[in-house]
């Protein structure tokens, strides 16, 4: 243990820069991570915030952010007369692509009717549209693009004017904006249409019996919201899980290479000494848990160091981008333990040969 | 020196593998996001690329297919039809929906196809046939295989139920794939006859698109008009914008990573070597020397690092559309010049940090044994 520890703290600069350069790679991996958790927390803001407990959708659309829904004519009265709906909220969206200053901002619309409710939950500045011609902004877009209550934002063909900033409604992908169900028919050239229906279940009426009495109408699928909910999550998880995994893996191997090549270093520096010990009568045994162990605490104090620069790296993202929102949670932290030890083992293997194939006999050869 | 230089960095081959490696796997980071946002870049237009049309007829300040919607009304077809140059014009309906065969869901931009269509098409058909006709489906081979249907079988698409009749191949990207059916079906599904998505416009032999497209916009009420090359622009954009602030992101934590890679491999490299360069000191080389030894060794180092750094990205861009059908890399040589340029720093970073080390050498150390 002790020789682990002077052969490993020898050296400060070596130790610092193989410290930083776990660290680094910890931190990109909570970071990707993080920003996977608060991408879920984004997608499923607007429903999270949206009144009702089943949302009934076109047949075969299970997802709110996934697949256009258009529901066949009549829907919302029918839904509205099934026994145990208190009300049936309809909603018309669709994503759109805004032109902003020369930038491309996919956006999700939703058209809303203000007496129902499914429009902002969180109007910070402003207040909701009263007309066909009137839009709620996204916040956070509406800062970056310096757009403020008053000015005219041109969706389409047509142009709108923003009377209320929301809040909570942004993502690094898309951000939210609303109009009245009215202008958003027109725009869409749908008159008459609804994409979701936002239902509430009478009190003492189950949300599952009212879904499963929604279900047998033709044309519709009614879901429980939690599960359009997990739907989504699961939706945009499978799109982006494959990148994240690649640049986590990524960021494993440069982790175990930094610790590896460290502890190599190290090792061969002190060849001689361990030549010594085996001379003395140690076994290789030995020898490896004195490179296992300095692994193991050079890993260990760049994930240490890892977490803290990820959390501040957190901070200055949001702040500098706050449609990012990075979500770090204590169990990232033992999966970057994980992560970290992990790197040490793979590292460890690196000295491992250069210790076995020492021969006692050298020391005394020089 | 420089003989010299190299020959003491090859002297030991797995310190040289690690430390290349490391430096391989940094550029690697930054290689492959780059590949990644290329590759979706390239297949968000392969559809426009491939879709035979000249000029694309959207609903007016639409100017994009991608997460975007265009209602036109019917009547626009006759009227970009009467425009001089246009040789044929072709209706598509679209919307982003789902292709469903039991559980297995996928998200998918559908199509809906007039018969005999001239324009917008499946490009690629590996088998079955092109045409969806009435009830029938095109989907894409590689979501066909992973919900383990084909030819004859039967999907789910907009809550109805279609037969498999075609099969094409590049028609996935990250976020979905393409189906295709046809016209009439979708009309029903969407229960509105009267409105069109787009219009695909080939123009006649020797006409100018960008000249056609700008009489659409001036003859036809309501419609913007682009040509091919315009619309996949205003596509790969859409990409481009989203994943700018990511890209970049990532590219700094991957710059730094290299930066503390290179510059531990150089600086523990030159404390092993401390008794070689003390030797050289002795003999009577001057500490500039040793700074251009360790210089040289820190640039054919990250040269290294960088080629193997390329060979692996071009190995995943093979490997990962292997492993993940919506998923793969596309290399450019603008990526390459970037990745190339963060190794010209790597190598400076590195070689300055044991500069305080090689300045301090005593000459006489290698006297005393040390």
């Amino acid at each position: 243990m002790l020789i682990a520890h002077r052969n490993l703290t020898r050296e400060k600069t070596r130790l610092a820069l193989s410290i930083g350069g776990v660290a680094l790679a910890i931190m990109l991996v909570l970071i990707l991570d993080g920003m996977l958790a608060g991408m879920y927390r984004q997608i499923t803001s607007y429903l999270d915030h949206s009144r009702g407990s089943v949302v009934v959708a076109q047949n075969g659309v299970r997802n709110l952010l996934g697949a256009t829904s258009l529901l066949p004519a009549g829907a919302v009265a029918d839904v509205q007369a099934i026994g145990g709906v208190a009300e049936a909220v309809p909603i018309l969206s669709q994503f759109v692509i805004l032109d902003l200053h020369g930038k491309k901002q996919p956006t999700y619309l939703v058209g809303y009717s203000p007496e129902l409710g499914g429009g902002p939950w969180d109007v910070v500045a402003g207040r909701t549209p009263e007309t066909d011609e009137e839009m709620v902004f996204d916040r956070v877009l509406a800062a970056r693009h310096d757009i403020g209550l008053g000015d005219e934002v041109a969706l389409m063909d047509r142009s709108y004017r923003v009377v209320g900033l929301s809040d909570g409604t942004t993502s690094w992908m898309t951000s939210f904006i609303f109009l009245r169900q009215s202008a958003v028919q027109a725009l869409l050239r749908a008159p008459g249409a609804a994409s979701f229906l936002l239902v509430d279940a009478e009190e003492g009426a189950s949300a599952e019996a009212v879904r499963d009495r929604i279900s047998e109408m033709p044309g519709v699928e009614a879901l429980l919201k939690m599960d359009v909910q997990a739907n989504d999550r699961r939706l945009f998880g499978k799109f982006f899980s494959a990148p994240v995994r690649l640049m986590t893996g990524i960021a494993f191997l440069i982790g175990a290479l930094v610790v590896g090549l460290v502890i190599y270093t190290a090792t061969v520096e002190r060849r001689r000494e361990y030549g010594v010990l085996k001379a003395l009568g140690a076994r290789n045994r030995v020898l490896y848990s004195v490179v296992v162990v300095q692994a193991f605490w050079a890993a260990l104090a760049g994930t240490a160091f890892g977490i803290l620069l990820a959390l501040g790296a957190q901070a200055a993202i949001m702040a500098a981008r706050p449609q990012f929102l990075i979500v770090l949670q204590a169990d990232m932290a033992g999966r970057a333990l994980l992560i970290g030890m992990g790197m040490g083992l793979l590292a460890a293997l690196f000295p491992a040969r250069a210790v076995a194939g020492l021969e006692p006999a050298e020391v005394f050869r020089r | 020196m420089t003989r010299l230089a190299i020959r003491n960095l090859f002297q030991n081959r797995t310190r040289l593998i690690i430390s290349v490696g490391g430096v391989a796997l940094a550029l690697m980071l930054i290689l492959s996001l780059d590949g990644i946002v290329l590759w979706i870049q390239q297949r968000v237009t392969a559809y426009i690329d491939a879709s035979g049309a000249d000029v694309f007829v959207a609903q007016a300040g639409v100017r994009n297919m991608h997460m975007a919607s265009s209602s036109l009304p019917a009547d626009r077809e006759a009227l970009v039809a009467g425009v001089d140059g246009v040789e044929s014009v072709t209706p598509i309906l679209y919307a982003t929906n789902v292709v469903a065969v039991g559980e297995e869901r996928t998200i998918a931009y559908i199509i809906g196809l007039p018969s005999q269509t001239l324009a917008g098409g499946p490009w690629i058909v590996s088998a079955g046939r092109a045409d969806p006709g009435p009830g029938g489906a095109v989907i894409d081979r590689g979501i066909a295989e992973k919900s383990g249907v084909g030819l004859g079988d039967h999907v789910e698409i907009m809550g109805r139920p279609f037969e498999i009749v075609g099969l094409s191949g590049g028609t996935t990207s990250l976020t979905n794939s393409i189906a295709f059916i046809g016209s009439e079906d979708f009309s029903k599904l969407r229960g509105d006859p009267d409105t069109v998505s787009f219009l695909f416009v080939r123009v006649e032999p020797g006409a100018s698109p960008p000249d056609v497209a700008g009489r659409i916009e001036s003859e036809v009420d309501g419609v913007t008009a682009q040509t091919r090359q315009e619309f996949a622009a205003q596509e790969r954009q859409v990409v481009r914008d989203m994943s700018t602030d990511l890209v970049r992101i990532m590219n700094a934590v991957g710059f730094l990573i290299g930066l503390a890679v290179m510059g531990l491999t150089v600086y523990t490299a030159t404390l092993l070597r401390r008794g070689e360069h003390g030797v050289m000191k002795a003999l009577g080389a001057r500490n500039r020397d040793l700074y251009a030894s360790v210089s040289i060794q820190a640039l054919v180092s990250v040269g290294l690092g960088l080629g193997v750094g390329l060979v692996f990205t071009l190995l995943l861009s093979a490997v990962v559309p292997r492993l993940a059908s919506n998923l793969g890399l596309a290399i450019s040589l603008a990526s390459v010049g970037k990745a190339a340029l963060a190794s010209l720093v790597f190598a400076g970073a590195a070689a300055f940090l044991p500069i305080r080390q090689i300045r301090d050498l005593d000459p006489a150390m290698v006297f005393r044994g040390k």
